[in-house]
């Protein structure tokens, strides 16, 4: 029998290693011999290239290379791929896709964009010769606002894409929509803004690239989580055979979508090592990060909601200009128009809705995933409206909200977005929500917040969202002589601890002691496929790939099993960890070290037999969906807010390890929080430059800015898409967050007219709406541009 | 980073020896600001003078009616002291509130001073309290010490050995964090002393730290927090950057300066 079960709150292995500074991360790591890039970024945020003078700094100490785009033009590599889930424009017309090459070729279109890479001896002389790189530009008229740069006169990033618009897309029922609207008693129109972010993980991206000339061979460390299609991503780059390219992630220190892209820095190395049949080594700097990392989020939006007389929602209507950086990186187009398209509605009873999303370059650094990718925005969308509403037509919030929940009896349903929303109970988890937030006295916590002269507020934000990311992953399980077991999955941690959980699960399904299980992850060697981490599928696809590899190892394991029991195959049973014939049981223990003996086995079996791979494919997205709800206090003389409570209720399906679950929850809150209150990436909309360049502008949430959270999980309906019955717990937090704390501010200002404040709540923002006594204009961002 | 000579002298003497006898040196304290302006290359000095192993600047006195803390003492030091906190307790939630342990670990009363930062707490306190600022050369009236932005009125090489703090009657301290830095949007502190009410504010001035007349006036008639009920503070010479506009903050210096009344009155 196995020491552990699904569903128990296992302690992380890897927290160990972590806490005693023990991790392994990319400047841990240092090869024989290794040279030091920096990355000679653009200054401006559109500029005409003339000349790059290589000669200023050939003659500087240590200095070894400098890799600009000539090296790129004549070497013939190719630009990196985008790999958008929407390809084509409403029209059919494919999307509007500029060469994104690893260093710019004729124009800089964003601060930070890469220009030339310096290789030398030490860090030190290669950021001496960065910097004196001699670079002749030609400053050009830039455009940070992506609703801007749709306008007409707008500054034009690509000579072939008109307007500055890479993708037009729709999705829905246009005309039945617009007919509900023509139908309904109200309707209620708001702008809303979704702010821009980095994900700012602790550990910056860096690698450290080597090529070893006798076979051809590249190796590549990488801070990446993605390291499949980061491979061959590189390789379609670098002209070469991905299987010559080995791609490994050791300890990856955070990366929430940012370190999801190919990105050109881990190129320039690879290709500067085999120049210089030496290992070259990058990281970035913390003030690069801001630059060059991909952003997120970043949409304007207008959201229109039509109700009947009694409240009962007839349709939603959005429309969204979203930015995406100057270039369409890896998945960046579809983060605004199919991404936030998906979960439009939640789950509320739509008759109707309609989506429309514009996709639009902007001078600004590229912008992919970042947890969440759509569904945060699509549920904060949806909350926001739904709540304005409420404030606007005299409904009582909770109740509009209860009123308009898909009832079970709809389940299974598909939504007008298309979305199959196979299980769930929305109605119970909101009541389960209700009920926690009743036992914290919510009279008291109002009580509490005016005897400190402050304002109280409380929203609830049911949220729905689905899980996305490669829909195939592998398993592959390795039993050695010394009794340890190697498991390797083609997903990638970045510290959410699946060396724990995956592995809990292997133990579990096959009855063996956790301590056996040796994790192994992110080595493309080691694993011949992967969808690394994104789109919470660590579980849902990795998981199952698990399940299924354990599942497939018993039905093997079962004819040695029944040899030892002098049965036959079809007599023996398994179950926790036993294999039974009639009244006689074997261990899977022993039957694994009979497995390793050719006289044990049953003929026509070798020992290793048991040695076995799976690859699991997912067939429809999973629909998690929750309840997350904020009581607040505001203090109207300065606008800060503070919390007084926060619950959450998720249906996750199946739950793993409640603990590492609620880990996920609190880290995405906490993101959520920091977003909504905090952080903002903010351009200088004359000159392009970054203004949030450091954390001494770009403010992240502090520990103590995050309240308590009570957490439950609803079990009762796992999904049938997976075996497993787990739908995916990795970014509902922070999907349920914004929604639940900003409409819980408002809340508070009601008696104050406040109906609105766009992200991020900052104090003196929140100060400003109470002084102004709520005037807004609800046509504020997208203007008659919708 | 540029290259330079490094000196870790002993006594207070030899650091303004060495400073002198280099080209363009400067002193490292706790090397909280001085460090990362050297990584970015914002300051370029032939030599770096560190004064972590003069003994003679850190440290605490307490006589009947001031403090005295040297130069070297770190701000957890300050923020933990029971002797400071007897006699001025306000001086101890300042320190407590400046960023993070780490930074209150390594910081020090003379580096945040030396670099009058317009955003730092300590300014507000030296001015508020009309401390003296005592050098290898001279004592220097607090009302003379700062001279806008990130300068002071120090020279070049003159070291900032202790500052001496008079004990007043009462006094306060109120910050409002910048949301992102945690350094100070506005920060007032107020002060009951022999010689009258002193208020200064940091975090807000574009000249730096400086004592708002309404607010004093106010005060030294009554001084309690409704006195600056109806009290305003001009925008016009107040910073305005991305989290906070003049007018902001010129609302939140009257607010904060009323917590620190209540403080200082025991009231909250
Ligand atoms: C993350 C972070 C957060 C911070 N938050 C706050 C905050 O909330 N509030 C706040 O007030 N401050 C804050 N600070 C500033 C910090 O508290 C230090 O006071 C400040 O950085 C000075 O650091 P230091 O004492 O290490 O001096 P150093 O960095 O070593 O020196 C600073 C300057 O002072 C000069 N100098 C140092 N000592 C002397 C001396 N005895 N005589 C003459 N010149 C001298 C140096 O030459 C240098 O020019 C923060 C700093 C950081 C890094």
């Amino acid at each position: 029998m196995s020491n552990v079960k699904i569903g128990e709150s296992l302690r992380r292995v890897e927290d160990l290693r972590f806490l005693t500074g023990h991790g392994r991360y990319i400047d841990d790591i240092n090869l024989d011999g290794q040279a030091r890039a920096v990355v000679v970024r653009s200054p401006y945020a559109h500029a005409t290239i003339n000349s790059i003078d290589t000669s200023s700094v050939a003659d500087m100490d240590g200095v070894l290379l400098v890799v600009t785009r000539d090296d790129w033009q004549r070497e013939g590599f190719k630009p990196m791929p985008t790999k958008s889930g929407v390809k084509n424009n409403k029209d059919g017309t494919p999307l509007s896709q500029p060469d994104r090459h690893a260093l710019a070729i004729d124009r800089v279109r964003y601060v930070g964009e890469p220009v030339a890479l310096v290789v030398a001896e030490t860090l030190q002389q290669a950021q001496d010769a960065a910097e004196a790189l001699d670079v002749d530009y030609d400053e050009l008229d830039a455009v940070t606002d992506p609703v801007k740069a749709l306008a007409p006169g707008a500054p034009q990033l690509w000579d072939d894409i008109p307007n500055n618009l890479c993708l037009d897309f729709e999705l829905g029922d246009k005309d039945g929509t617009e007919k509900a609207f023509a139908e309904a008693d109200h309707v209620v129109s708001l702008d809303v803004l979704n702010n821009r972010v980095t994900a700012v993980p602790i550990e910056p991206r860096g690698c450290i690239a080597s090529y070893d000339a006798s076979e051809d061979k590249y190796t590549l460390y990488n801070a990446s989580q993605n390291v499949h299609a980061n491979r061959d991503t590189f390789a379609e780059v670098l002209n070469i055979d991905p299987a010559k390219l080995d791609h490994i992630a050791p300890d990856v220190g955070g990366g929430f979508g940012a370190k999801n892209s190919g990105y050109p820095e881990p190129p320039l190395c690879l290709y500067a090592a085999k120049r210089l049949g030496r290992p070259v080594k990058w990281i970035n700097s913390r003030s690069e990060s801001f630059l060059s990392d991909t952003h997120g989020r970043g949409q304007s939006s207008r959201v229109e909601l039509a109700l009947k007389a009694d409240g009962t929602f007839m349709g939603l209507r959005t429309t969204t200009i979203g930015g995406i950086g100057a270039y369409a990186w890896t998945v960046g187009p579809f983060t605004p128009t199919g991404g936030s398209a998906r979960t439009q509605g939640g789950p509320y009873n739509f008759p109707a809705m309609y989506y429309s999303g514009k996709a639009v370059l902007t001078n600004t650094a590229p912008m992919d995933p970042y947890r969440g990718a759509g569904r945060p925005e699509a549920t904060f969308q949806t909350e926001r409206i739904v709540e304005y509403a409420a404030r606007k037509l005299g409904f009582d919030p909770i109740e509009l909200r209860r009123k308009n929940l898909m009832p079970k009896e709809m389940l299974p349903h598909k939504t007008p977005m298309g979305l199959d929303v196979d299980s769930g109970d929305f109605p119970k988890l909101f009541e389960m929500t209700m009920d926690m937030v009743a036992k914290a006295d919510q009279a008291a916590l109002k009580a509490k917040a005016e005897a400190a002269g402050k304002k109280y507020g409380f929203a609830i934000a049911p949220y729905l969202e689905c899980t996305g990311g490669g829909p195939k992953e592998h398993a592959g399980v390795t039993f050695n002589k010394d009794g340890s077991v190697e498991l390797a999955v083609g997903t990638s941690s970045t510290g959410m601890g699946h060396e724990t959980s995956l592995a809990q699960i292997l133990a579990a399904a096959l009855g063996i002691e956790m301590g056996r299980v040796k994790f192994q992850q992110s080595d493309t060697t080691a694993t011949p496929l992967g969808g690394g981490h994104g789109g919470s599928r660590g579980m849902e696809v990795g998981g199952n790939a698990v399940k299924q590899a354990a599942d497939e190892i018993i039905e093997l394991a079962k004819p040695i099993a029944a040899r030892l029991l002098q049965s036959e195959t079809e007599e023996v049973d398994f179950e926790d960890g036993t294999f039974k014939a009639g009244a006689s049981s074997v261990s899977m223990n022993d039957v694994i070290e009979a497995s390793q003996d050719a006289d044990k086995l049953p003929e026509g079996m070798e020992p290793g037999c048991l040695n076995h791979s799976s690859v699991f494919e997912r067939g429809i997205i999973s629909i998690p969906n929750g309840v997350h709800a904020a009581a607040v206090a505001v203090d109207t003389d300065t606008g800060t807010v503070e919390f007084l409570g926060y619950w959450v209720m998720d249906d996750f399906g199946t739950i793993i390890n409640p603990m590492l679950a609620d880990g996920q929850v609190m880290g995405g809150v906490a993101q959520g929080i920091g977003q909504a209150f905090l952080e903002d990436i903010v351009y200088d909309p004359d000159t392009g430059q970054l203004v949030t360049g450091s954390l001494m502008d770009y403010g992240l949430p502090h520990a103590d800015e995050i309240p308590n959270m009570e957490i439950g999980y609803y079990e009762g309906e796992p999904t049938k898409k997976n075996p497993l019955g787990v739908k995916g717990a990795g970014e509902a937090g922070c999907v349920g967050a914004c929604p639940a704390v900003v409409n819980a501010v408002l809340d508070a200002l009601k008696d104050d007219g406040v109906t609105h404040i766009d992200m991020p709540l900052t104090p003196q923002k929140v100060w400003k709406a109470i002084r102004d006594k709520g005037a807004h204009d609800p046509k504020a961002l997208l203007g008659d541009a919708a | 980073m540029e290259e330079f000579t490094y000196t870790r002298p002993a006594t207070a003497d030899d650091a303004t020896g060495a400073h002198s006898a280099a080209e363009d040196a400067m002193y490292m304290a706790g090397g909280q600001t001085l460090i990362p302006v050297l990584k970015q290359g914002l300051a370029m000095p032939t030599d770096v003078v560190d004064l972590n192993r003069v003994g003679d600047l850190a440290g605490i006195q307490v006589t009947g009616d001031a403090v005295t803390i040297g130069a070297m003492t770190r701000h957890a030091v300050v923020a933990a002291s029971a002797e400071v906190k007897g006699a001025i307790p306000a001086l101890t939630v300042l320190a407590g509130g400046i960023g993070d342990a780490q930074v209150r670990n390594r910081g020090t009363m003379g580096g945040s001073l030396a670099n009058n930062d317009p955003s730092a707490d300590y300014p507000s306190a030296v001015l508020g309290l009309g401390a003296t600022v005592t050098t290898n050369q001279r004592e220097i009236p607090a009302d003379e010490f700062f001279d806008g932005m990130f300068a002071t009125n120090l020279e070049d090489g003159e070291l900032i050995k202790s500052v001496t703090y008079p004990i007043p009657e009462k006094a306060g301290y109120a910050k409002f964090p910048n949301p992102a830095s945690r350094y100070a949007l506005v920060g007032v502190f107020v002060a009951k002393t022999a010689g009258g009410v002193r208020v200064a504010v940091t975090g807000a001035g574009q000249d730096g730290v400086f004592r708002p007349a309404e607010v004093e006036a106010a005060l030294s008639a009554d001084f309690s927090a409704a006195a600056l009920d109806g009290v305003t503070v001009p925008a016009d010479d107040l910073m305005t950057d991305m989290h906070a506009a003049a007018d902001y903050r010129a609302h939140l210096i009257v607010v904060m300066a009323k917590r620190a009344v209540n403080q200082a009155n025991g009231q909250g």
